[in-house]
């Protein structure tokens, strides 16, 4: 079902919009790679919004008696961002439908969490919003794991990865020893309208593909792979770094899916070894130091080239 | 007993600075005590670790009200309403605090008439370590003050930071660089108290829904909190490299640089967080981090 034609794409960074809709002062680390990813996705929501947070970092966006938001901002419990946002649009249109509020006026409801309630504890309750045909975008910010509480272990946390419950050790020493969840596929099965995944180092791909899940009525669906300095053990200023190298090393794929029909957006020239992002971060160092894990090492790479190997997109 | 405070930002090694001095002094026979508080923020956020040593079992518990030492790690927290570290230091307490100003100076520009002791541990830190992590120079110092022993330090050392990473050489670093500040302190002498003194107690009245459940109405207020105090180096232009690509404006994640008349990049320092992915992503090298010096 289509609503409104689509907007002329973006084609440089220069062309971003430069509307601001969220501000400076939040409380969130410095480098936060979520951050800077809310930051390009308002940019193309705009201000009239209704933000449905779950508890994650992003909690903290918004503690009395200061907001960072020109919108307005629902607080919801970890699973259930998106019973939230059907509350909300449920509201907004039966005040259209009374003629208390102009259509012109109506507002995007917007989904917030992090990967720990998109992944594993909201997933429920996203399966069933899908299911339904909700009419809101979600934005998870996946930081591959349960960083707001110290950095534990998530459903989105990548094999090899050290985090609080998955210390590298005589049983494990690759730290956690079994991959993610693939969020990205089990929404897709649902076929929703629009799901993409996005990277705050491709401003110009995210900001298009909001541009383009515009048109369509339904869920909207976005995943972004988030560089988080505490929580990865890495400096704050290399945070759009390492989202470019996990783009450049196969490890995130930016894809979008139009009712399940996946697409891959931006496929590198030549794949760079995962190596060269992992080594990067202190919670792969254990695969480094003090010694080589190679067969981990080797596991990782394998992961990746399987992936692109069944799209056959590895040149 | 000993009751020591520490306050930093988080990122800096606050609450294992209190763990290296209760592991130092545990380790030469005292009964110790460490613990952080922190509220619903992280790195940058104010961060408060605390430490009790006694030779008798510590029976007391809960947050130091009133301490013997108060060990300054990010001196632009004293003038921060939220963290306020020299409240309830006790007569004939002493404040440490980390700057590059002498005893005097500090003590003339914070106001502190109790007795100050500083060092620079930003600058060793960065010196000796590479980074802005002073979780051992901290507990070191704390050490000194509390007049334990070298060789506690350095058994505490190596084993908290054993714990917690695998880098041989960056440990062995770590305990060179706590000696050292250990050694740069004289020591000093301090009373101790076993007593504390009986606090306030504050009754909180009950308030109907409406008062007791806060609602933001304003919008976009964030930047009155101004988080620029969080920096550890901030960014500097060099208009003369500057192509006004505007790469750092797009990659800043507070969205905090702005454009001014001339069309150059600057950003606004009372918010900066000092993340640095400016001078990371400049492609010409236009933007530096220079260290901030508290004058």
């Amino acid at each position: 079902m289509e609503k409104t034609p689509e907007a002329a794409p973006v084609r440089s960074i220069k062309d971003l919009p430069s509307e601001e809709n969220i501000l400076p002062g939040t409380p969130v680390c410095a480098g936060c790679g979520g951050l800077l990813t809310l930051r390009y996705c308002l940019k193309a929501l705009g201000s009239n919004v209704v933000i449905v947070n779950a508890a994650g970092c992003f909690t903290l966006l918004s503690i009395y008696p200061f907001t960072p938001f020109k919108s307005s901002w629902l607080y919801t419990a970890m699973a259930c961002a998106p019973a939230g946002a059907q509350g909300v649009r449920d509201a907004l249109d039966v005040l259209i439908e009374k003629e208390r509020l102009d259509p012109e006026d109506d507002l995007k409801v917007v989904v917030l969490t992090g990967d720990g309630a998109a992944y594993g504890m909201g997933l429920a309750s996203t399966s069933a919003a899908i299911h339904r045909n909700l009419d809101f975008y979600y934005i998870c910010y996946n930081n591959e794991a349960y960083g707001n509480t110290g950095f534990q272990q998530s459903e989105a946390t990548p094999f090899g990865s050290k985090t609080g419950t998955t210390p590298p050790g005589k049983t494990s020493p690759a730290g956690k020893d079994f991959p993610e969840k693939d969020l990205f596929e089990i929404w897709n099965s649902h076929k929703p309208p629009y799901l993409a995944t996005i990277s705050p180092a491709h401003p110009v791909d995210l900001i298009n593909k909001f541009k383009k899940a515009e048109k369509y009525r339904g869920p909207k669906l976005f995943i972004a792979l988030s560089p988080c300095p505490p929580g990865w053990a890495t400096d704050p200023s290399l945070s759009v770094k390492l989202a470019k190298l996990s783009v450049d090393t196969g490890i995130w794929a930016l894809k979008e899916s139009v009712y399940g029909e996946v697409e891959h957006t931006y496929i590198p020239k030549s794949f760079k070894p995962v190596e060269d992002y992992l080594k990067l971060q202190g919670r792969f160092a254990h695969l480094f130091k003090p010694t080589r894990q190679e067969e981990t090492l080797k596991r990782i790479q394998e992961m990746v080239d399987d992936y692109w190997n069944r799209y056959k997109l590895l040149l | 007993m000993l009751r020591v405070r520490f306050h930093g930002r988080g990122g800096q090694g606050v609450k294992v600075a209190s763990r290296v001095l209760g592991t130092a002094a545990f380790s030469q026979g005292c009964y110790a005590q460490d613990f952080p508080l922190y509220g619903a923020e992280r790195r940058g956020a104010p961060i408060t670790s605390f430490t009790r040593i006694s030779r008798e079992p510590i029976m007391e518990r809960g947050v130091i009200s009133q301490a013997d030492i108060v060990i300054v790690m990010d001196e632009t927290l004293l003038h921060d309403p939220m963290a306020m570290p020299l409240s309830g230091l006790k007569k004939g307490g002493i404040v440490f605090i980390n700057t590059s100003h002498s005893q005097e100076e500090a003590g003339a520009e914070y106001k502190i008439t109790a007795w100050v002791i500083t060092l620079d541990l930003t600058k060793i830190g960065i010196e000796m370590l590479g980074r802005n992590i002073l979780s051992t120079l901290a507990g070191a110092v704390a050490s000194r003050i509390a007049g334990l022993e070298e060789d506690s330090l350095r058994h505490a050392v190596e084993k908290e930071m054993s714990d917690i990473m695998t880098d041989r050489e960056l440990i062995e670093k770590n305990i060179e660089a706590s000696l050292y500040c250990y050694n740069a302190i004289p020591p000093v002498e301090i009373k101790t108290s076993g007593t504390r003194e009986a606090g306030t107690v504050i009754t909180m009245p009950f308030e109907t829904a409406g008062v007791s459940s806060p609602a933001i109405y304003a919008i976009g207020n964030t930047p009155l909190r101004k988080t620029g105090n969080w920096r550890v180096f901030r960014p500097v232009w060099n208009y003369d490299a500057c192509t006004k690509c505007m790469m750092c404006a797009a990659r800043c994640p507070e969205g905090c640089i702005l454009v001014n008349e001339e069309g150059f990049p600057y950003t606004d320092y009372e918010n900066c967080k000092g993340c640095l992915i400016c001078v990371e992503e400049c492609p010409t090298k236009a933007v530096k981090g220079v260290l901030e010096v508290h004058a």
